[in-house]
C-alpha cells in the first residue's frame, strides 16, 4: 500500500487549471490537486523555507508545470526539481501551449517525463489529460525507492 | 556653389573666345598692314625710279646736246652715231617717264612741259646736223653764237628740277606713310600679344582657382560619403534591431493569444457537454411530464432522447452557435500557428552551402508526384544551376511554388508545370511556370501579403504560402515577382544571388 500521489499543479491561467481538473476528475482519478498560481508560491511549497525540499522527502508528488509562468518560467522551476535530490524522481508533466521544438527538447533533456500541448483542439487535449489520469494510476511511486 | 561654378565656367568661355577672337583680329590687322607696307614700299621704289629716269633723260638729252655740238665743230663720223643713239633713246624714255608719272597730274604737267621742249631742242639738234651735212656750219655756229640754245637747255633742266623736287616731295610723304604703317603693324602686333598673354594669364588665374573649388568638392564628397556609409550603417542596425523586435512581439503576441483561445475552446466544449446534459434532463422531463413510459436515469448517456418543437428548435440553435465558436476559434488558432511558425522561420539562423538545384527540385518534384498523378500534371525541370544559399529554405520556396502550381491548375485541363533557370550577373534566375488559372494582375501584390488569397477560394489554405516564400527570399538576398493573366497560368521569378555570404541584402550591397 503505498501513499497518494499528491498533485501539484503550477498554472498561472485559472481557466486552464480548471479545466485540466476536470479533465483529470472526469477520468476518474480522485487524487488531491495542489494548484499554484505562480512560480514564486510553487517552489515554497516544493522546496521548504530552506530551499533543501527536505519536508517533500518521501511524499509521493506529481508535478503538472506549466512554462509561461508571471513572476518565473517553468524551465526554472522543472531544473531545480530535477537538481534536487528529494525531488528528482518526482514525475514532471510539462503543459505548455508552445509546441516549439527546441523547447520541447529543452524539456527533456532537463529530465520532464511528458511533454503536453495544450492544443486548442480540446478533444485531443481532454485525451491527452484523460491519459494522463491513467498514468497517474499506474504509477505508483514508491516511498522506498528515494 | 552650382551658381559660382556655372558663373566661372561661362567666363572661361567668354575668355577664350575673347583670346581667340584678338588672335584672329591681330592676324588680320597684321597681314593688312604687310600689305599695306609692302604697297607704300612699292611707291617709294617708284618714286626713287622716276626721278632716277628724269636724271637719266637729262644726261641723254646733254649727251646728245654735246654729240651735237662736237659733230658741228668736228664733222667726225663718231659724233654723228653718238648724237643718233642719244636722239634714239630720249623718246622712248620721255614715253616711258609719261607712263610712269601717269598717277600724278603735277607731274603729268611738266611731263607734257618736258616733252615739248625736248621735241623742240631734239628738233633744233637735227636741224643742226642737217646743216652740218650740208656744210652749213657757219649758219649753225651762228645760232650757237646768238646763245638760243642755252634757253632751250635752261627751260629743260628747270622742269628736270621741277620734276625731282616733286619727286623728292613724294618720295618724303611716301617713305613718312610707309614708316608709319610700319609702326602701326609692329604696334598691333605688341597690343594684341599684350593682350593673348593678358587672357591667358587670366585664364590660368581662374584655371587655378576651379581646380581648387574641385578639390574642396571633392574633400567634401568624400566627407559626405564616410558621413552617408555611416548613416546607412545604422539605419541598417536601427532597421535590423526593429525586425527583431517585430518578430519578438509577433512571437510573444501569438504565442499568449493561444492562451485565452486554449480556455475559450475548452470551455466551449465544457458548455457543449453541459447543452447535451441539460436537453436530455429537458426531453426526460418533457416525456415524464407526459406520462411517456419511464426510462432508466442512466438511459441518458446511451441516445439523445427526441425533442419536440421549440426545445429542438432552441437546441439547433445552441448547436448552430457553438459550431461557429468551434470552427471560428479553430481558424484563429491555425493563423496563430501560421504567425509563429513565420516568427520560428524568421529567427532560424540560415547556413549557406553549396546546392544542386536540379537534385533539390527533383527531390521536390518527387514527394508532389502522387498530387501531380491525382492532378492530371506533368512537372519539367530544365538546367538549373548550382548556387550556394540555404537548403531548408530553397525546399520550401521551391515546394511553395510547386505545390500552388500543382492547386491552382484550371479544371480539366491537363496541367504543364515547367521550372526553370538561368544565371545573369552573379544572380540565379529561377522561373516556375504554370497553365493553371492565372492571378489577375490587381491581385499580384495582395498574394504575397500574409493571410491574403486571391481569385476563386475553392481550395483549402491559409493565405501564408507566398508571404512566407517572399520572406525567405527576401531573407536570402534575393526578390521575387510574379507575371500572370487570368486564365492564362502564372510565373514566378525568383532572384538570388548565386554566392549568397549568409549576410542579409543591405549588408552585401
Amino acid at each position: 500500500m503505498s501513499d497518494p500521489v499528491t498533485i501539484i499543479m503550477i498554472e498561472d491561467d485559472e481557466g486552464h487549471a480548471r479545466l485540466i481538473e476536470r479533465n483529470i476528475r472526469r477520468s476518474g482519478v480522485n487524487n488531491e490537486i495542489i494548484p499554484f498560481t505562480n512560480g514564486t508560491e510553487a517552489v515554497n511549497y516544493l522546496f521548504g523555507k530552506d530551499g533543501s525540499a527536505v519536508e517533500r522527502k518521501n511524499q509521493a508528488l506529481l508535478i503538472l508545470l506549466d512554462l509561461n509562468l508571471p513572476d518565473m518560467t517553468g524551465i526554472d522551476i522543472l531544473k531545480r526539481v530535477k537538481e534536487n535530490k528529494h525531488l528528482k524522481s518526482t514525475p514532471v508533466v510539462v503543459l505548455t501551449t508552445t509546441d516549439d521544438s527546441q523547447e520541447i527538447k529543452r524539456c527533456y533533456e532537463l529530465g520532464c517525463n511528458v511533454y503536453i500541448t495544450k492544443p486548442v483542439n480540446y478533444e485531443s487535449f481532454a485525451n491527452a489529460i484523460r491519459q494522463l489520469g491513467l498514468f497517474f494510476s499506474v504509477i505508483q511511486v514508491p516511498p522506498a525507492s528515494l | 556653389m552650382t551658381a559660382v561654378s556655372r558663373r566661372r565656367s561661362t567666363l572661361q568661355i567668354l575668355l577664350l573666345s575673347a583670346g581667340f577672337f584678338v588672335l584672329v583680329a591681330v592676324s588680320v590687322a597684321s597681314v593688312l598692314l604687310v600689305n599695306k607696307a609692302r604697297e607704300d614700299n612699292t611707291w617709294v621704289v617708284h618714286t626713287v625710279e622716276t626721278e632716277s629716269e628724269v636724271a637719266n633723260l637729262l644726261v641723254d638729252i646733254r649727251r646728245a646736246e654735246s654729240a651735237t655740238r662736237a659733230y658741228l665743230l668736228t664733222a667726225a663720223p663718231q659724233y654723228l652715231s653718238e648724237y643718233e643713239s642719244a636722239a634714239a633713246r630720249i623718246p622712248a624714255a620721255l614715253n616711258h617717264l609719261q607712263m610712269m608719272t601717269a598717277d600724278n597730274p603735277a607731274q603729268v604737267a611738266n611731263t607734257a612741259k618736258l616733252k615739248s621742249a625736248v621735241e623742240q631742242r631734239l628738233a633744233e639738234f637735227a636741224l643742226t646736223i642737217e646743216r652740218v651735212k650740208n656744210n652749213d656750219v657757219a649758219a649753225s655756229v651762228d645760232i650757237l653764237r646768238k646763245g638760243t640754245s642755252t634757253d632751250a637747255l635752261e627751260a629743260i633742266a628747270g622742269i628736270g628740277r621741277d620734276m625731282r623736287t616733286e619727286e623728292d616731295r613724294l618720295l618724303a610723304t611716301r617713305t613718312a606713310t610707309a614708316d608709319k604703317t610700319q609702326v602701326l603693324a609692329s604696334s598691333v602686333t605688341i597690343a594684341g600679344s599684350c593682350m593673348v598673354l593678358a587672357l591667358a594669364a587670366l585664364s590660368l588665374v581662374l584655371l587655378r582657382q576651379s581646380s581648387r573649388a574641385r578639390d574642396e568638392a571633392e574633400a567634401r564628397l568624400r566627407d559626405s560619403n564616410v558621413n552617408l556609409e555611416t548613416i546607412v550603417d545604422e539605419r541598417t542596425a536601427d532597421l535590423r534591431e526593429a525586425n527583431e523586435e517585430i518578430q519578438r512581439f509577433a512571437y510573444i503576441v501569438s504565442h499568449d493569444l493561444r492562451s485565452p483561445l486554449v480556455n475559450i475552446m475548452g470551455f466551449t466544449s465544457e458548455l457543449e457537454e453541459l447543452r447535451g446534459d441539460i436537453f436530455k434532463r429537458i426531453a426526460t422531463l418533457n416525456r415524464t411530464a407526459s406520462l411517456a413510459p419511464a426510462m432508466p436515469e442512466d438511459a441518458t448517456d446511451v441516445a439523445e432522447p427526441e425533442l419536440e418543437g421549440s426545445d429542438k428548435q432552441l437546441s439547433d440553435d445552441f448547436n448552430e452557435s457553438l459550431g461557429f465558436i468551434k470552427s471560428s476559434i479553430a481558424k484563429m488558432d491555425r493563423l496563430i500557428s501560421a504567425i509563429l511558425n513565420l516568427t520560428r522561420e524568421g529567427r532560424r539562423e540560415f547556413k549557406p552551402e553549396r546546392i544542386d538545384l536540379r537534385e533539390l527540385i527533383g527531390g521536390i518534384v518527387k514527394t508532389v508526384a502522387h498530387q501531380a498523378a491525382e492532378a492530371d500534371a506533368t512537372i519539367e525541370v530544365g538546367t538549373l544551376p548550382k548556387i550556394v544559399s540555404d537548403r531548408l529554405a530553397l525546399e520550401q520556396i521551391f515546394s511553395n511554388l510547386i505545390d500552388n502550381a500543382l492547386k491552382y491548375l484550371k479544371n480539366g485541363v491537363p496541367g504543364e508545370i515547367s521550372i526553370g533557370g538561368r544565371t545573369k550577373l552573379g544572380f540565379a534566375i529561377f522561373e516556375v511556370t504554370d497553365n493553371g488559372r492565372g492571378i489577375d494582375p490587381k491581385d499580384h501584390q495582395r498574394i504575397f501579403d500574409l493571410f491574403r488569397r486571391a481569385g476563386t477560394q475553392d481550395k483549402p489554405g491559409q493565405g501564408i504560402g507566398l508571404a512566407h516564400v517572399r520572406a525567405l527570399v527576401r531573407r536570402l538576398g534575393g526578390t521575387m515577382s510574379v507575371a500572370s493573366e487570368l486564365q492564362k497560368g502564372s510565373t514566378f521569378t525568383i532572384t538570388l544571388p548565386i554566392n549568397w555570404s549568409g549576410k542579409n541584402r543591405e549588408k552585401a550591397s
